[in-house]
């Protein structure tokens, strides 16, 4: 039945290969939707892994979690250095590792932090940072580069680095009586990390010694490096600490305590809770367009339903033939139901091929655009189940020709 | 083989008509002649069992169409009758070859019969006159004539006991009517098969056995 089912088809090939695109169309639309968003929050999740909160100034927790971790929306104020001190001393934490934002090179985001932000901070399924080339940079006139900065600017162990004031390089003016020197790169993690350039703190307040209110004011060329007092380069503020504790049992009453700090408006920022409500409020868009979609599909399964029905008056000479020779009207009825199967198939598969290709260039669009990676993949259970409803949508509703065929008594069409 | 019993026929629209009395045995030849629309395409409907009964039997062999299920008629349909219609034989979609291979495609004991496929093709083909080029060729390339030879040679592929024929020589002229059944007759099986075939055409009587004339049946 099948080779007479696909030279049925082949015979009407363009009305049934247009409903077919069409079907592949909606679903391409709906998994595309799904796939990005489950890429970008798990893009998301996985930059950021065993840090269990981000100390910073009390404002918004997710405007502090998506400027520290990725880099995006408004930078967000200071908090001073003996505040971080102060907490630094609490017995339950494990780790504080204090980071400075603000200055970049070559569109590239400049982190000064400590060396042991290499130790301390982790990615994906808690993987640690490791280096591709060289070693974390020791002194403050070194500087790390993330495997994306590298690759790009063609750097590597040894390049000379200035650093531009402010994040874009038009608008900010260089600190080019200053360079550092490259001591190692880190390997790919598909994450912020991989488009960071890392610096030392103290090197960092350097830079701004001679800066006042985003002019400089003097060039470090005029101030010998031995002359300045020893604590002159510790900074007086940096940008939130990411903290590690020595148990998560403790999270939430840390976090009420760093609340209640009562010398700064400080808070302790926990990244998961942070990102959840990222998520909840992408999710009520989500999940308008994920309505649309299903719309969509539901209007093709329409479609291709109608272009059957339509279809069966010019094959009343093809069904009386059968019919004649003795097949029996379930045949005919068979015929019309594999038929929506068939558009079915064809348009999942190629909707597979078509999102992976979307998916890919998506994930490179992500990558680009926050630094983010999600693992590549090809089909998942959830895509599955929705693929499974679409053909059993559309087998149900070609029922509805089938019984027409199925109905129609052969006298009728013999004579 | 194949007998009526006071077959009767009312229409939706109305009209009623009562069949003449049909009896036929292997290897013969009947002809149903008469004008149109005197129910002709009706009765090869209900012999092909493709139409329910209303009034009358129909008993072909051992088998009585009265008890018989629609489905079961089908079956039976596929494994003992052949039927070639007045035009729009052939599904324009499939090869020649393919749409002569329709005839054993729906019944396992007429393939059982025909030993090599593709070898009973061209006997059949080259049986009726046809060039065996055109096995291959787009079923629209083909001349009513050829178009009609096909048909033939499907409904008599794989040896069915019965072939039911509606009008088949109506779009052709008579020269070619007259090759056509001299070929349909030689190719046809006399020891095994009968042949019923309706036509308003009264000149072909010479190729039958029997002939029954609907007008004469009316008056």
């Amino acid at each position: 039945m099948l080779s007479l089912l696909l030279k049925s088809m082949r015979s009407r090939i363009i009305p049934t290969s247009l409903v077919t695109i069409s079907l592949m169309a909606s679903m391409v639309l709906l998994l595309s939707i799904e796939r990005i968003q489950q890429g970008a929050e798990e893009g998301f999740n996985r930059s950021i892994s065993g840090v269990d909160a981000i100390i910073g100034p009390r404002s918004s927790s997710l405007e502090l979690v998506l400027y520290t971790v990725f880099h995006l929306g408004r930078p967000t104020n200071n908090i001073t250095t003996k505040t971080i001190n102060d907490v630094k001393l609490r017995s339950d934490i494990s780790w504080l590792v204090p980071i400075a934002l603000g200055d970049s090179h070559r569109g590239f985001r400049v982190v000064a932090t400590e060396p042991n932000y290499f130790q301390h901070i982790r990615y994906g399924n808690n993987q640690p940072l490791t280096f591709s080339k060289g070693v974390a940079f020791a002194e403050l006139s070194e500087a790390t580069l993330g495997s994306d900065v590298a690759e790009k600017l063609n750097y590597s162990v040894g390049s000379e680095i200035q650093i531009t004031h402010g994040s874009i390089e038009s608008i900010g003016s260089k600190h080019d009586d200053f360079s550092f020197k490259v001591t190692g790169v880190l390997n790919k993690t598909g994450t912020p990390i991989d488009q960071a350039i890392f610096l030392d703190l103290k090197g960092y307040e350097l830079l701004h010694l001679g800066w006042k209110s985003g002019k400089k004011v003097f060039s470090l060329d005029d101030v010998g490096l031995s002359s300045l007092p020893a604590d002159a380069l510790n900074p007086k503020t940096v940008t939130a600490a990411f903290v590690g504790l020595k148990s998560k049992l403790t999270l939430f009453n840390f976090s009420k305590n760093i609340r209640e700090y009562p010398k700064e408006a400080i808070s302790a920022v926990i990244p998961g809770i942070a990102l959840s409500e990222l998520w909840s409020i992408v999710g009520l868009v989500d999940k308008g367009f994920r309505l649309l979609s299903w719309i969509i599909i539901a209007i093709s399964i329409i479609a291709m339903v109608t272009l059957i029905i339509a279809s069966l008056d010019n094959r009343k000479q093809e069904m009386t033939i059968y019919r004649a020779n003795g097949a029996s009207p379930k045949f005919l009825a068979a015929m019309v139901v594999y038929e929506s199967l068939v558009i079915g198939l064809v348009a999942i598969i190629g909707a597979i091929i078509l999102v992976t290709i979307v998916t890919y260039f998506a994930t490179t669009q992500l990558n680009l655009a926050l630094g983010v990676s999600p693992s590549f993949k090809w089909i998942s259970l959830n895509e599955v189940k929705v693929f499974s409803i679409i053909l059993l949508a559309g087998v149900l509703s070609s029922l509805i020709p089938a019984a027409m065929v199925f109905r129609k008594n052969l006298h009728q069409t013999l004579s | 083989m194949l007998q009526t019993l006071g077959l009767e026929y009312h229409y939706q629209h109305g009209k009623q008509i009562v069949f003449p009395e049909i009896e036929i045995e292997r290897g013969q030849r009947l002809l149903i002649s008469g004008f149109s629309g005197c129910g002709k395409t009706t009765l090869l409907s209900l012999i092909a069992g493709a139409l329910r009964l209303q009034t009358g039997e129909i008993k072909f062999d051992h088998h009585d169409y009265s008890s018989m299920s629609s489905l079961v008629l089908d079956k039976f349909r596929a494994d003992h009758i052949g039927y070639i219609f007045q035009t729009l034989n052939l599904i324009p979609f499939l090869s020649v070859s393919e749409n002569i291979a329709l005839g054993v495609r729906f019944s396992q004991s007429r393939k059982s019969r025909v030993a090599s496929l593709n070898q009973e093709i061209d006997r059949l083909v080259a049986s009726l006159g046809l060039e065996k080029e055109v096995l291959s060729a787009p079923v629209n390339r083909l001349s009513v004539g050829q178009q009609q030879r096909v048909a033939v040679a499907r409904a008599v592929l794989g040896k069915p006991d019965l072939i039911l024929a509606d009008e088949p020589t109506s779009a052709l002229d008579s020269d070619t009517t007259k090759k056509f059944l001299n070929e349909v007759m030689e190719t046809f099986d006399s020891t095994k098969q009968a042949i019923i075939m309706v036509s308003h055409d009264a000149s072909i009587a010479p190729y039958f056995d029997s002939v029954i004339d609907f007008n004469k049946h009316y008056a």
